[in-house]
């Protein structure tokens, strides 16, 4: 009995974990068929994300967003709902917190930090919840919603940034924001700088742990997550739960996109989502949403992305970096073969 | 006379080690390597400096807006001369060249001023203007579109440029060719590009140019696939042969011979911070050969836009780049 509750607990961690390693040695073969060595990449990619002091501050600096939008797409996934919009609602989390920020020049810090967090996340929380309300009352499936919510999301950050609300030099994008509401950095070291946005993500992998596991809201939450009509004969209220599931995860995407405005680039710029939202689903599968996990997926990408610069100095393609990720989200969705495996060698091991 | 013979050939082992011992690293824009146009364009003049003085060149392609800070960073560290391509790349260039005041800089399409950048920037909007009046007179259904990345002012030139070429087409051969615009979002984006070029064909355009590197390549995708009569305008290299017979013509833009220019300075040891404009009298821009759409076109168009080119050389025809400009733009009196 014991010997199957250990595998149970373990499971969650060993899949991921098989997964990194298989996707490193593939890489590694594709890489010696096109002639480079394994050894030198992956020493300059190592090197390009933990050798030198900028090189982990670029890490980290990469690692925030990606667990913020982890934690969103991710606490959507325990409700039961594909949130795809983390984009959508990174935007607009962070075009409001932009705004609000840029009109606060004589507010002291420790009203203007708090008060862009906040309309960031309520921003993208009323983007997300707005989503969970078309499926809460309408049956509207939140894939088809959410994406199109991002369009939607885009193009309204466009026009603003390149008329109303644009900075003076014809360039798309928004003013700045106070210097009372710019997030304290940690440390600087020649171009770039450590926010102490980090902490803010990692408080929000506390939070969103303690509200999952220790909150009544979190276990409602997941119970409509597992079987929602069960959860609905027990009293819970799936439209309910499914609006705030969307509202709390769209906070945090909002979170995501409010912090790289404090911390990275002081306004709103026309190019601010990137992929981050896209990247929340990869993180939070290879994370297999638990809120631990997602930090550690995290930092993985967001390790092998900052190494990926000293890999090319070492003369590999910046796409052994996109095989390597591609590999490794691969192989987790499909952790049904790689458990099947393991079932497999324990027999094995048992039988003889 | 020994002394002498051995200083001479130190001098000249030093001297050849100059050339070879030149490092160049080029950091792309999140278009990276592959967009048949601006990156691709300046890796072409990097790879002819290579030839040309036997340099060792090395490329990093930057995946996201936040990449450029580290990419300059760790190329400024290990290379003598770095080449900044594209204009979102102008804060971050800006922050890194003063941290590295040894290394030399060859900024494209922005301006840092540092005295250890070299900053080329283009005329855009004199090949777009060409491309836009050429347009106009090629256009069967009168409207014909226009299709940005970013609006960035490159991007802007080029727009402004072809909607002064058309409107120039309209006034001096009293035609009312429209002009539809839009913006993908970003440049790396083909799938959007596509669409967008759809959406602007369904409204009636047949010709479309898009100022939009990789998404760029969306257009003349859609082009292709809209059939006959369809064309799309390429950018920045000669894109015609990319869909022979779609591609009307290109606006081109010779970044590659910029980033020669460029390391060429280095080499000669005239390397100056500065910013250099380059439009169409120094044959930085211009417009395709048109090799497979030459039929298309009708001779006098051609010898049209012959005179036209002269005038903008001359001086005579000053081609707007900006929305201020465009506005108060003034189709000057040209006899054909």
């Amino acid at each position: 009995m014991s010997k199957l509750k250990k595998f149970y607990m373990n499971d969650k961690i060993i899949s991921p974990l098989i997964a990194i390693v298989i996707s490193f040695i593939i890489a590694a073969i594709v890489m010696i068929l096109i002639g480079k060595n394994p050894a030198t990449a992956y020493g300059a990619l190592f090197y390009g994300a933990f050798g030198t002091e900028g090189a982990l501050i670029n890490n980290i600096m990469k690692a925030t967003p990606l667990i913020l939008t982890g934690l969103a797409v991710g606490f959507g996934f325990r409700a039961g709902l594909f949130n795809i919009g983390a984009n959508g609602q990174l935007i607009i989390g962070a075009l409001l917190a932009t705004y609000v920020g840029s009109q606060m020049q004589t507010f002291p810090f420790y009203l203007s930090i708090p008060l862009m967090l906040v309309v960031g996340m309520l921003g993208g929380a009323l983007w997300g919840a707005l989503a969970g309300w078309l499926k809460a009352a309408r049956g509207a499936h939140e894939v088809i919603t959410t994406i199109m919510l991002n369009y939607i999301a885009v193009f309204i950050a466009n026009y603003v940034v390149n008329g109303p609300f644009q900075a003076p030099g014809g360039v798309p994008k928004s003013p700045e924001i106070a210097y009372s509401a710019r997030f304290p950095n940690l440390v600087t070291t020649g171009a770039t700088w450590l926010s102490a946005g980090i902490f803010v993500a990692l408080a929000a992998v506390v939070v969103v742990y303690i509200i999952i596991e220790k909150t009544k809201t979190g276990y409602e939450v997941k119970a409509v997550g597992f079987n929602p009509y069960a959860a609905e004969y027990g009293g819970i209220s799936i439209s309910k739960n499914v609006v705030l599931a969307m509202a709390i995860s769209g906070a945090l995407a909002g979170l995501a996109g409010t912090m790289q405005v404090m911390g990275v680039y002081y306004r709103y710029l026309g190019s601010l989502g990137g992929s981050m939202g896209f990247d929340g689903i990869t993180i939070a599968l290879i994370g297999q949403n638990d809120p631990i996990g997602i930090a550690f997926a995290a930092f993985l990408i967001s390790s092998i992305r900052a190494g990926s610069n000293q890999m090319q100095i070492a003369g590999v393609s910046k796409n052994i970096v996109i095989i390597i990720q591609g590999i490794i989200i691969f192989l987790v969705a499909a952790n049904r073969l790689v458990k099947t495996l393991m079932v497999w060698k324990r027999k094995g091991v048992e039988e003889i | 006379m020994k002394k002498y013979v051995v200083a001479l050939l130190a001098l000249v082992l030093i001297m050849s080690t100059i050339g070879a011992a030149v490092t160049v690293f080029f950091v792309t824009d999140t278009g990276g390597l592959g967009d048949k146009s601006f990156n691709d364009s300046a890796w072409a003049g990097v790879q002819m400096a290579v030839k040309k003085f036997g340099i060792t060149a090395n490329v990093i392609q930057s995946y996201e807006q936040a990449d450029y800070i580290p990419n300059l960073t760790a190329a400024a560290q290990v290379s003598d001369v770095v080449i900044a391509v594209g204009f979102m790349m102008q804060d971050a260039l800006a922050k890194v060249a003063p941290q590295f005041p040894n290394t030399k800089f060859i900024f494209i399409d922005g301006v840092v001023k540092a005295p250890n950048v070299e900053n080329f920037l283009f005329k855009e909007q004199e090949g777009a203007f060409l491309v836009g009046y050429l347009a106009a007179g090629v256009t069967k259904t009168g409207k014909v579109g226009f299709i940005g990345g970013i609006p960035i002012p490159p991007v802007l030139r080029y727009q402004y440029g072809y909607e002064a070429g058309v409107e120039t087409y309209n006034v001096l051969n009293g035609a009312n060719v429209q002009v539809l615009s839009g913006y993908v979002g970003s440049f790396d984006d083909p799938a959007a590009g596509k669409s967008m070029t759809n959406s602007q064909f369904s409204e009636g355009a047949d010709i479309v140019f898009a100022a939009a590197g990789l998404s760029g390549l969306g257009t003349i995708e859609a082009a292709k696939d809209a059939g006959p009569g369809h064309f799309a305008i390429g950018v920045d290299q000669n894109q015609d042969y990319l869909a022979p017979g779609f591609v009307l013509t290109s606006a081109m833009k010779r970044v590659n011979i910029a980033v020669f220019d460029g390391i060429k300075s280095v080499v000669n040891g005239t390397f100056k911070g500065g910013t250099t404009v380059l439009g169409l009298k120094e044959d930085g821009v211009g417009i395709s050969p048109m090799t497979y759409t030459k039929q298309y076109v009708p001779k006098s168009l051609l010898s049209q836009l012959k005179v036209l080119e002269k005038a903008i050389i001359s001086g005579k025809l000053v081609v707007p780049n900006t929305k201020e400009s465009f506005q108060s733009f003034q189709v000057p009196a040209i006899q054909f």
